[in-house]
């Protein structure tokens, strides 16, 4: 089951992997809208990294009242087509609150879903741009090749 | 597509906010194109801006002396190294101009707020910070702030505005108006040098707050990304620039001494015979992780813990001025005086170069301030006196210059343009002598470096001025070492020093920004338009002569590995005309009009 994941022990907290995710997925530097999260808080030094599962979890899944997010490879997808943003839902988007890490919300423009898609079939942006040698936090963890022939 | 109607292009917010804490009120403004096509962004665009906004030999602390907050075009993007933020105003420590970097996240932040420059006039009545969520601006009293450290301000910002805010502040020792106080952000990363949080601190702001949720646009962002990950594999993590993850500039600590290069009590050694207890073996024994400013992937920023003092740094110049300059080679001591000194906003450069000074005058007999050369008990009570001008801190408070005058022995002062020297002593690197004597702000490292090739790799000889001129100007990371030039232009796309950086490799991040042809020839040229403009402001707002403190010219060392070795005045004055000369300017330093109509500056005396 392929997914990101961030060591918050080898992490320098440089972002990198939130403005690569959001340039590739927005066509612009947007990081509010990464599909992956660093919180790094200055004075202790101390690093969170928040990323999606995908079917290790699947959360999103199990509460999504459309059917709208599905499985393909071992990751989890929003179709869009029945994506609605719970707009029917009185509590709102069932999925951003289930996500134990934070990383489902709402689109602000296209008021569907989002979430990590591993950038589709290339290296996940946010692997490639943790480049440094010494760090190598951020790491896609499962091939995707191994879970297809699985 | 808003951006293009508006006439901004790709990478730019396009947009400047002006804030005038006097009438509350603010303004935003479209960024002038005209001049970032001149001068590109950080300190170029940075000294346009003042140069119209200061007004001819304006009094530094009237409220009409701004404080700029200018970004680079690259911040918010995956340009490594370019989240810095250059903060500039006309220093009521120099009279001139003073532009000092900070790395951390305010800058993206800014632009992600949609801001490539803030304009802060005015003075507030009462303790005020400003708080910026994108196109909403507020400003809110903060007499509940005043007198709170930098950690302290930060997290009750993060909890009172926005908890993801990027914070910019002053610590007490701005509050007290200390000429050395600086600014914060992400609380270890100051803009140190020159007084802006002195400025600020007069101009009662005790903070800024900014969370942006938008937008930085780049064209092809997908192309983009590619080309970024081809620079950061043959550009960016490579041997040149590892180091700095690696060991970080505590590497410096060691070479210094072991060149006779380090200012040692009081300047008065190049040589610190404690310097085993704060060398990077020391600082490696007591490394917890590393960290790095916004968008950089070497992460240069390391933590280290000692008993209960745990954060960033120091870094050399902080190891060298209140380690060695102050005879202290305690770790545990230095850290925790580096520490005081962040906490209460105060730059650690001139902090040892007084403490420094005041344990000379001490030990001459000259006036006791209780503080001794390596005696950590008074040592360690230095800052906060200082800070709030309490006790030996009223006279500690008047800096290098002033200290040394008011008990009559100017010579002891270590200073340029009333800017205290960083951590390298031009006795045993001559180089460094047009370095400090012809710096911009005065007392200041990093315009241009010829001390790496003197000392470092060795490729220039350390005790003579041959090609000195020539490469304190021209040199660049293709040559070999740094020049003004070559810092000018870096210093406006706002790169770190610590990618060294070539300017065919700037010409390509141009390429992108402009999406045009950049030679490295428009390069260079660039970065001289820039120190010709900036000497002009400095001319015109009356500029001390460029020369050193007495003591680095005329006095060698007796013993150590740069004994016997000095400049001399008749060396020192030739070689400057040399570097006036290949300038272009005259002999006394005033740039030629053939000269700015070469290079395109746009404005005369």
């Amino acid at each position: 089951m392929p997914h990101v994941l961030i060591s918050r022990k080898k992490c320098t907290g440089c972002h990198m992997c939130e403005l690569a995710c959001s340039a590739w997925h927005e066509g612009a530097y947007e990081p509010t809208l990464a599909r992956l999260r660093v919180t790094v808080n200055p004075t202790t030094g101390e690093i969170k990294g928040q990323t999606c599962m995908q079917t290790a979890c699947h959360k999103c899944q199990d509460v999504c009242p459309h059917d709208a997010i599905y499985t393909k490879d071992g990751v989890l997808y929003v179709d869009e087509t029945k994506c609605n943003a719970c707009a029917d839902i009185p509590e709102g988007p069932l999925c951003v609150a289930a996500c134990p890490y934070d990383v489902i919300h709402i689109h602000p423009r296209t008021n569907k879903a989002f979430k990590c898609d591993l950038c589709g079939d290339g290296e996940p942006q946010c692997v490639a741009f943790c480049q440094n040698p010494h760090v190598l936090a951020v790491t896609l963890k499962a091939d995707r090749a191994d879970t297809v022939t699985a | 597509m808003a951006l293009e109607q508006e006439g901004a292009v790709d990478f730019y917010a396009g947009k400047v906010l002006r804030i005038d804490l006097s009438r509350k009120t603010t303004e935003v403004e479209p960024l002038n194109m005209d001049w970032v096509k001149q001068y590109i962004g950080g300190k170029g665009l940075l000294l346009r801006y003042l140069w119209d906004e200061v007004k001819p030999r304006l009094d530094p602390w009237s409220p009409d002396n701004p404080m700029l907050f200018v970004t680079g075009p690259f911040a918010g993007t995956n340009v490594s190294t370019a989240s810095r933020l250059v903060v500039g105003a006309k220093s009521p420590v120099t009279g001139i101009y003073d532009d000092s970097y900070v790395g951390g996240s305010f800058a993206p932040e800014m632009k992600f707020a949609g801001y490539d420059i803030l304009i802060v006039t005015g003075e507030a009545s009462e303790p005020t910070v400003v708080c910026i969520k994108d196109d909403v601006v507020e400003f809110r009293p903060a007499q509940q702030y005043w007198g709170m450290h930098t950690s302290q301000i930060e997290a009750a910002l993060r909890e009172d505005f926005d908890p993801d805010c990027k914070v910019i502040s002053i610590g007490p020792a701005g509050e007290h108006e200390l000429p050395w106080a600086c600014l914060s952000t992400d609380q270890y990363h100051k803009a140190g040098r020159g007084g802006h949080g002195c400025l600020m601190g007069h101009k009662k702001l005790k903070a800024i707050a900014v969370r942006g949720t938008g937008r930085v646009e780049v064209g092809d962002a997908r192309a983009f990304l590619a080309d970024m990950r081809r620079m950061h594999s043959e550009y960016i993590l490579t041997d040149d620039n590892l180091w700095a993850n690696e060991e970080g500039t505590p590497i410096l600590v060691q070479l210094m001494s072991d060149a006779g290069v380090i200012p040692t009590r009081n300047w008065s050694q190049g040589s610190f015979d404690g310097v085993q207890g704060i060398n990077s073996e020391a600082f490696q024994k007591v490394r917890v992780r590393n960290r790095a400013c916004y968008q950089c992937a070497i992460g240069c920023r390391q933590f280290h813990e000692v008993g209960d003092v745990r954060g960033e740094g120091p870094e050399y110049e902080t190891i060298a001025l209140c380690g060695a300059n102050c005879g202290v080679g305690d770790i545990g001591a230095l850290m925790k005086f580096n520490q005081l000194c962040d906490e209460l906003g105060m730059d650690t450069i001139s902090s040892g170069s007084v403490v420094g000074l005041a344990m000379d005058l001490t030990e001459k007999g000259i006036h006791d301030f209780g503080l001794h050369f390596g005696d950590i008990e008074g040592y360690l009570k230095a800052p906060e006196l200082i800070a709030s001008r309490t006790g030996i801190g009223a006279d500690l408070a008047l800096g290098a210059r002033g200290l040394a005058a008011k008990y009559g022995h100017p010579e002891l002062a270590m200073e340029v343009k009333n800017l205290e020297l960083p951590g390298y002593d031009p006795r045993g690197a001559f180089g460094m002598s047009l370095a400090y004597s012809t710096s911009d702000r005065g007392g200041c490292h990093m315009r241009t470096y010829p001390i790496g090739d003197e000392v470092l790799s060795g490729n220039m000889p350390a005790d003579s001025m041959e090609k000195k001129p020539w490469m304190v100007i021209f040199g660049d990371v293709a040559n070999g070492f740094i020049g003004q030039n070559f810092s000018s232009i870096k210093f406006s796309l706002i790169l770190c020093d610590f990618w060294a950086v070539t300017p065919e490799q700037i010409a390509q991040l141009l390429r992108h920004a402009w999406k045009r042809e950049f030679s490295e020839d428009e390069v260079r040229q660039i970065g001289e338009r820039i120190w010709n403009l900036g000497r002009l402001f400095n001319l015109r707002e009356g500029v001390e002569p460029d020369t050193l403190p007495r003591k680095l010219v005329e006095e060698p060392f007796k013993e150590g590995p740069s004994a016997g070795k000095v400049i001399g005045w008749d060396e020192f004055q030739r070689y400057q005309q040399e570097y006036y000369k290949l300038r272009g300017w005259d002999e006394k330093g005033v740039p030629s009009e053939a000269k700015l109509a070469e290079l395109g500056v746009d404005v005369r005396l």
